[in-house]
């Protein structure tokens, strides 16, 4: 779907991006992680053109994205930055309509389009449409960010540090939505963050990138549990890298059928996540759970040393 | 125990108290025997007495009580008094004139002490509307009372009034300075709003131009004006006597040519620099988003930039031409007309109420195109964003 080889881009004697290869499938979610300018923003906006590469090819479904006009190529694709990208003279509809505007739909469809979108991204229509941008909270604000970059229905859609200004809770609530929205949506996504956590928490494709360079790429398990080098071991924090794999993995992967015993009295979904049942254990001072479905009902159990035990195989 | 309600408004009770003090301590009007000499004053307890001085002081003392305590019913009665008092003035003044002027050369001059009562009036009526949150245009319709007080004094008892005089002696004149002064003024702002946007619009597409322009435009501004008209006046009569088609227009050495190429001069930089940094401080994020979106360069400043620069810009014309009507008084000097004019002349025959009668319209006219393009600065605020 996104395809760059070879891709340098210099800013004079300075090299931003250097000879950077990534592909990005259909409906993957991929996401560009390092540290201030290491390249990752400058990667994204070689994207839609916001930045001329200097060398290599970008492809956008095998056709260079030279071959478009610019506007036409970024009409194609959803843009969402930080909340401060939202036009401040706008109301919250008017914002999300824009590219719908632009493309020159009918109004009847822009207005249907953008009610659409303020159901999807849970903003009553009758309580927001009006609003202006400085009547919003950050989660809002960034809620809107997203709708518009959806709504014209974009195969592809960059985001660029979108979450960085909220407060730790919005964002996870944000993060924990845009997994379910794309559970629906399948979009091509290209995101990118310094926050390893968030990285970890969305990317189906995760790369790191360093100093312009992709240091490595891959599943998040995969580079969690062989780092290339030291310093994406740095990344990951070290010590904290059992929790961050453990946050990975959910607790229907490590629990086993219902025994003869009495079931535990402490109980976890088996969607939640390996981290949260330690976390539960810890609290209760337990150390077995009963893993119930979505129904509350048992269907195994997990103990702590099952939990901390051999790696299963995957 | 203290009773309930919010503690004193200390702005209105200290406008009260000075004024209370100068309406008993300045001379209220003065009368001179004729055009020139310098007249006599009388406080109000020479026009009528000290017991009628003192019961003057009853509206003040229940204005002073209401800024006390200001519940919100009281705001509204000293909003109520104020209005009335300043509708009182010109009766005060009508009373002083049938009291102490008995016909003849005599005339009345407005003194000192109603001057500080009007003003710190208008303050309190500021004052006022902005506790009680009034719409902009009630504020203005609480000033139309005084007005026809004073209408219907000035056309009853106060034809002794010095500067009622010089006005009636000058009446088609007078509307003929305000007409030109206007239309210099309007000229001049026209002509830099254009040239400034252009110029701003160049200097952000050529940094060269950006340092040069700036650097000729603060030049320009720290010439004294009379310096100016004086620099203009040779090479303007050089080229009206040389240039066939620029002396027709009735371009010369004096009059409306140096003086309106002046004022454009004085306004450019206002202009351009606001216009300039309004552009530029459109945030950053907002016009990448734009671009990010697939709005074309000319989309992105017709519907992001210019709409989000437009407060400041008109702010810029604000300031210019509040400036200009200043600046053009000046003018009169080099024979371009306006309200200058009656300053100047007034000057000349040492006869300070035709120096009023030019200085205080150029006052009246700077206040209201000052309040005028604030209200149109914050209707164009969009939902009274930032």
């Amino acid at each position: 779907m996104i395809d760059l080889i070879h891709v340098t881009k210099r800013f004079g004697d300075a090299v931003a991006v250097d000879d950077i290869s990534l592909s990005v499938a259909r409906g993957e979610l991929c996401v560009l992680v390092g540290t201030s300018g290491c390249g990752k923003s400058t990667t994204l906006r070689m994207i839609n053109r916001l930045i001329e590469h200097s060398e290599g090819e970008i492809h956008i479904d095998d056709q260079q994205i030279r071959a478009f006009r610019e506007e036409t190529l970024r009409r194609r694709m959803g843009y969402a930055i930080q909340s401060t990208g939202l036009f401040p003279h706008w109301t919250v509809a008017r914002n999300i309509g824009l590219v719908p505007r632009l493309l020159k739909w009918p109004k009847a469809k822009i207005q249907t389009r953008v009610e659409e979108l303020m159901a999807l991204l849970g903003l009553a229509m009758e309580e927001f449409a009006g609003k202006y941008p400085h009547q919003l909270s950050g989660g809002q604000a960034q809620r809107v960010g997203v709708a518009r970059a959806l709504a014209a229905d974009p195969d592809i859609l960059l985001m660029d540090e979108p979450f960085g200004a909220l407060d730790p809770i919005t964002r996870e609530n944000l993060q924990d939505e845009l997994r379910e929205l794309q559970s629906r949506l399948h979009k091509t996504i290209v995101f990118v963050t310094h926050d390893m956590d968030e990285a970890l928490r969305l990317a189906d494709h995760l790369v790191v990138m360093h100093q312009g360079r992709i240091v490595q790429q891959g599943r998040p398990l995969e580079l969690l549990r062989e780092p290339a080098d030291g310093f994406v071991e740095s990344l990951f924090g070290g010590e904290d890298r059992g929790l961050k794999e453990a946050a990975l993995m959910p607790v229907s992967q490590r629990m086993l059928p219902l025994g003869p015993r009495l079931l535990a009295r402490e109980r976890i979904g088996q969607h939640a996540s390996l981290r949260e049942a330690l976390s539960v254990m810890l609290w209760r001072h337990a150390e077995r759970l009963t893993v119930v479905d979505d129904d509350d009902l048992p269907v195994g159990e997990l103990s702590l040393r099952r939990l901390v035990g051999v790696r299963s195989d995957e | 125990m203290r009773p309930e309600g919010p503690g004193p408004n200390v702005v209105l009770l200290s406008l009260t108290l000075v004024a209370l003090a100068a309406w008993l301590g300045l001379d209220t009007v003065s009368v001179a025997a004729n055009r020139i000499v310098t007249g006599t004053g009388y406080r109000v307890d020479e026009v009528i007495g000290a017991s009628g001085a003192l019961a003057t002081t009853l509206p003040w003392l229940a204005l002073a009580g209401f800024a006390w305590r200001p519940a919100r019913r009281h705001l509204w009665l000293a909003l109520v008094l104020v209005v009335l008092m300043l509708s009182a003035l010109p009766a005060w003044l009508s009373l002083s004139a049938t009291t102490l002027v008995d016909g003849g050369q005599a005339r009345l001059g407005i003194g000192a002490g109603i001057w500080v009562v009007l003003f710190l009036l208008l303050l309190a009526i500021i004052e006022l509307r902005t506790r009680l949150v009034l719409p902009r245009l009630l504020g203005w319709a609480l000033l139309l009372p005084p007005l026809a007080s004073a209408g219907f004094c000035l056309s009853r008892w106060l034809v002794p009034l010095a500067l009622w005089q010089e006005y009636r002696g000058r009446s088609g004149q007078f509307l003929g300075a305000v007409g030109e002064h206007l239309l210099l003024v309007g000229v001049a702002v026209g002509t830099s709003l254009v040239l400034g946007v252009v110029l701003a619009l160049a200097m952000r597409r050529w940094p060269g131009v950006q340092k040069a322009g700036f650097g000729v435009l603060n030049f320009l501004q720290t010439i004294p004006s009379i310096a100016l008209f004086g620099l203009l006046l040779a090479p303007l009569a050089w080229l009206s006597a040389n240039v066939d088609w620029l002396s027709a227009l009735g371009v010369s050495g004096i009059g409306w040519a140096p003086a309106l190429l002046a004022l454009v001069g004085y306004s450019l930089l206002p202009m351009v620099r606001n216009t300039f940094v309004a552009l530029e401080a459109v945030n950053p994020g907002v016009i990448d988003a734009a671009r990010g979106m697939g709005m074309s360069r000319g989309q992105v400043f017709r519907q992001v930039r210019l709409p989000l620069a437009l407060p400041v810009i008109l702010e810029g014309i604000r300031i210019t031409t509040v400036q200009a009507i200043g600046l053009t008084a000046v003018a009169a000097l080099i024979g371009a007309g306006g309200l200058g004019t009656f300053i100047f002349q007034g000057l000349g025959q040492a006869a300070m109420d035709l120096v009023l009668l030019g200085a205080l319209p150029i006052l009246l006219l700077a206040l209201l195109v000052d309040a005028l393009l604030g209200a149109l600065t914050d209707i164009l605020r969009p939902g009274g964003a930032e």
